[in-house]
């Protein structure tokens, strides 16, 4: 899947569009579209003003922050912002305005920043990015905050606690290091049916220092459910952030995500539920008894996903809908409870 | 402003109230030797005496006052007795037993935590009198025949008079309240005033020093925003601080810092006078201060558009705004959206807290020099003089010189606070004496 968008980045911009993506890299580029090297020296506050134009210029989206977030990261801040104010007004190296313009002219052919400087910050981590595996977006941080604020409310969860947590579709690793990092007492699983996403989220924990407490496994809870029960069961929380957008807008993506992440991280059928529908069907047969399930979903999915679950998924109870920062409904909680007929039994 | 005061404060001189304020000029050496605890900020200011004369500083400043010549000042040695005569009065009614009406159940619980409340400092009055006794004793011994005497005589007054001042130094820090918001972190805020862009480079200058200041108390020091011009100037900027003993030691850094110099950019060699504001932001913990969500309005780049998984935005600047108040805070120091609204909320509660904090204690404390939590203040507190080398604080008139070092935020500003700290304890003290006199006429 991967391969076919890169492909189309290559088309677009008349490069040689064979050969392994090492090959496809800044020289290719630059005799695209890039401005020429500059002969002399300029400061570092000129490069990232040049490249701004440039990409405002060429119709690149967000072409400040763009500009920005690369020249930061080769000078080794986060930001512009956090950036020492004396650095801006310093000659850049030549190895540096290199490095500039390489990694300038890979933006220019819409790759995503995160993919560009190879790494992101999702809430208080650095996680290393790499095409297509999905870039973590800001709502997902507020779904980690969700369930940690449940964790701290449930009772019984002091120090030495033992909680298990499954992920579906654990992409770069955000979600399940991120609740690793905040919750010392937790183990995780996260499956994912990609192996590029398996492979940077071992990278990622391991760079971390969170290995330990993760288990990794290369599944799809479409195909592999037997598998995942016979990993994990018991657990007391189930969170995803599965493909929701409906097949139809896929095609109105913009390139960013179009061309460079994971089709199979974005697509989630015609309805956006497919994938969700599954590990609905899942949660029972993996929670402990309360155990609760924490999707990321599109704002038109809560009203859907509620009624579905009540008539087809015995022991799920719809919990609540969650706003995202911008107010849109974002969020589903659900919980597993057995019925009371069986408890009496 | 602070020169007025300082002049209103003379005629007063023979006041018992104001007896503390002696003049600078009426110091003895011996009592400069006295001052126990900061001897490296003495020396300052007897080498540079002089110096600071020439430079136009007022010379009528009231003068920070050694432990000795605080103790020999009646209205002190009066508060002590009276404090202990009052102990000894609780004590006595605490331990006579169990009351008889039950009205008088109340003021026997009074009583007792008065007497514990007291107690430490008792203890240490006490010990001062013991000494006190031991050193007479000693100095007879001093009039010896019996030279071998006389000097085991004199060895033992030199650690007595150690101890006394170790004693004295302890009674007045019980004295002195802790105050509640002593114990908290702070936000610093920077904001540029007069003089426009040589201003702009001055607050940038000012908060590296600050950053200095924190990292040398080993400090959290965490940016929460930063707003600059393209000439590498600041027009603001606010920082959370967090560390033991961070807003204690803060706290007397907030007003009008001046700078004069001649600034990079001038070509014709002209000095400048330019300002730029400090201010000292208490934080609030979570539980002493609460915004309700429903009055805060969050911006972001992703608010428009369908979010999520759609789009892939990397601005992850945030935005609340107070809609009650109005007040606002925004940040984008971070490339985690969720960590840029923490921030700003931090920022957010910040300003709030300080404008309720503002609000209680204007009318309180607008009597005092050395002023501290409030912010809308436009007194000019120190000047940073270039040419000449040096820094005044006008509060209590004092010089140090190297900027250099000054602005590292180390060890010369360190001295300065500790300077402004014994100086506030002493109006501190002055306030309770001045009240103890009150009630006893």
């Amino acid at each position: 899947m991967w391969k076919r968008s890169l492909s189309a980045g290559y088309t677009c911009y008349g490069c040689r569009s064979v050969g392994p993506k090492r090959l496809w890299g800044y020289h290719a580029v630059r005799s695209c579209s890039a401005p020429a090297l500059p002969a002399g020296r300029i400061t570092a506050r000129q490069a990232a003003d040049l490249w701004e134009r440039h990409f405002a210029e060429r119709g690149v989206t967000e072409p400040d922050h763009s500009s920005h977030y690369i020249l930061a990261y080769l000078l080794g801040a986060k930001t512009m912002e956090s950036l020492e104010q004396e650095k801006l007004t310093e000659f850049l190296s030549p190895e540096k305005t290199e490095q500039m313009w390489k990694l300038c002219s890979k933006r220019l052919s819409r790759m995503p920043v995160q993919y560009v400087i190879e790494e992101w910050d999702f809430r208080d981590l650095t996680l290393k990015m790499k095409p297509p595996v999905f870039i973590p977006r800001p709502e997902t941080e507020e779904l980690v905050e969700l369930v940690l604020t449940d964790l701290q409310m449930k009772p019984g969860t002091e120090v030495g606690t033992q909680e298990t947590c499954l992920e579906v579709g654990c992409g770069s690793g955000a979600i399940s290091l991120s609740l690793l990092k905040s919750w010392p007492q937790l183990k995780a699983f996260a499956v994912d049916q990609s192996q590029d996403a398996v492979d940077l989220t071992g990278e990622n924990a391991l760079r971390l220092g969170l290995q330990d407490r993760l288990q990794i496994h290369h599944l799809d809870v479409m195909k592999d459910a037997e598998t995942v029960l016979s990993l994990c069961s018991s657990v007391s929380v189930l969170v995803s952030n599965p493909p929701y957008l409906f097949s139809e807008d896929m095609a109105a993506l913009e390139p960013e995500v179009y061309r460079f992440e994971d089709h199979a991280a974005l697509d989630g059928g015609n309805d956006g539920l497919e994938v969700i529908k599954h590990i609905l069907t899942l949660a029972p047969q993996v929670l402990s008894d309360h155990g609760r399930v924490y999707l990321e979903v599109d704002p038109r999915h809560p009203p859907l996903i509620q009624r579905w679950v009540e008539v087809n998924v015995e022991e799920m109870h719809y919990v609540e809908t969650r706003h995202d920062i911008s107010g849109r409904p974002r969020f589903c909680i659900l919980r597993k409870e057995k019925d009371h007929k069986l408890d009496l039994d | 402003m602070a020169f007025r005061r300082a002049i209103h404060l003379l005629p007063r001189g023979n006041n018992c109230v104001y007896s503390l304020w002696i003049p600078c000029l009426q110091k003895s050496p011996n009592a400069i030797s006295q001052t126990v605890r900061f001897p490296r900020h003495t020396d300052h200011r007897c080498g540079r005496t002089t110096r600071t004369l020439h430079t136009g500083t007022p010379l009528m400043v009231a003068k920070i006052l050694s432990v000795d010549e605080l103790f020999s000042k009646t209205s002190l040695q009066e508060y002590l007795k009276k404090t202990e005569a009052e102990y000894n009065e609780c004590l006595r009614a605490a331990n006579s037993g169990v009351p008889e009406e039950q009205s008088s159940e109340d003021t026997l619980m009074s009583k007792r935590t008065k007497v514990s409340l007291l107690a430490p400092l008792i203890q240490s009055i006490r010990e001062l009198d013991a000494k006190q006794r031991e050193m007479a004793e000693t100095e007879a011994l001093l009039k010896d025949e019996d030279p071998a005497l006389r000097e085991l005589a004199e060895l033992e007054s030199e650690g007595c008079l150690q101890e006394i001042q170790d004693i004295r130094q302890e009674i007045l820090n019980l004295l002195i309240p802790e105050k509640e918001a002593d114990l908290s972190d702070l936000v610093l805020e920077v904001t540029a005033g007069v003089g426009g862009q040589e201003a702009m480079l001055f607050t940038n200058e000012v908060f590296d020093m600050y950053q200095g200041y924190a990292h040398h108390h080993g400090w959290s020091f965490d940016v929460l925003e930063y707003m600059t011009n393209d000439l590498g100037g600041v027009r603001s900027a606010l920082a959370s601080i967090s560390g033991s003993q961070s807003y204690k030691r803060m706290k007397f850094e907030g007003g009008v810092h001046r700078v004069q110099r001649i600034p990079r950019t001038e070509k014709h060699g002209r000095m400048h006078t330019s300002t730029m504001t400090v201010a000292i932001l208490p934080q609030p913990t979570e539980i002493s201060f609460t915004i309700n969500s429903k009055d805060l309005k969050i911006e972001t780049k992703r608010a428009s558009g369908a979010g999520g998984q759609h789009v892939n935005t990397t601005d992850s600047a945030v935005r609340i705004v107070h809609l009650p108040t109005g007040v606002v805070a925004e940040c984008q120091q971070e490339r985690s959206q969720i960590k840029n609204k923490e921030k700003a909320m931090k920022a957010l509660r910040a300003k709030l807290y300080s404008m309720k904090l503002e609000e209680e204690t204007s009318k309180r404390y607008n009597q005092r020099k050395v002023q501290i939590g409030t912010k809308g203040r436009s007194e000019k507190i120190r000047t940073y003089h270039f040419p000449q080398d040096r820094i005044t604080d006008h509060r209590i008139g004092l010089t140090v010189h190297d900027m250099k070092s000054f602005l590292l935020g180390e060890d010369l500003l360190d001295e300065m606070n500790s300077s402004l700290q014994e100086f506030s304890n002493q109006e501190t003290l002055e306030e309770l004496l001045g009240e103890n006199n009150q009630q006893g006429s």
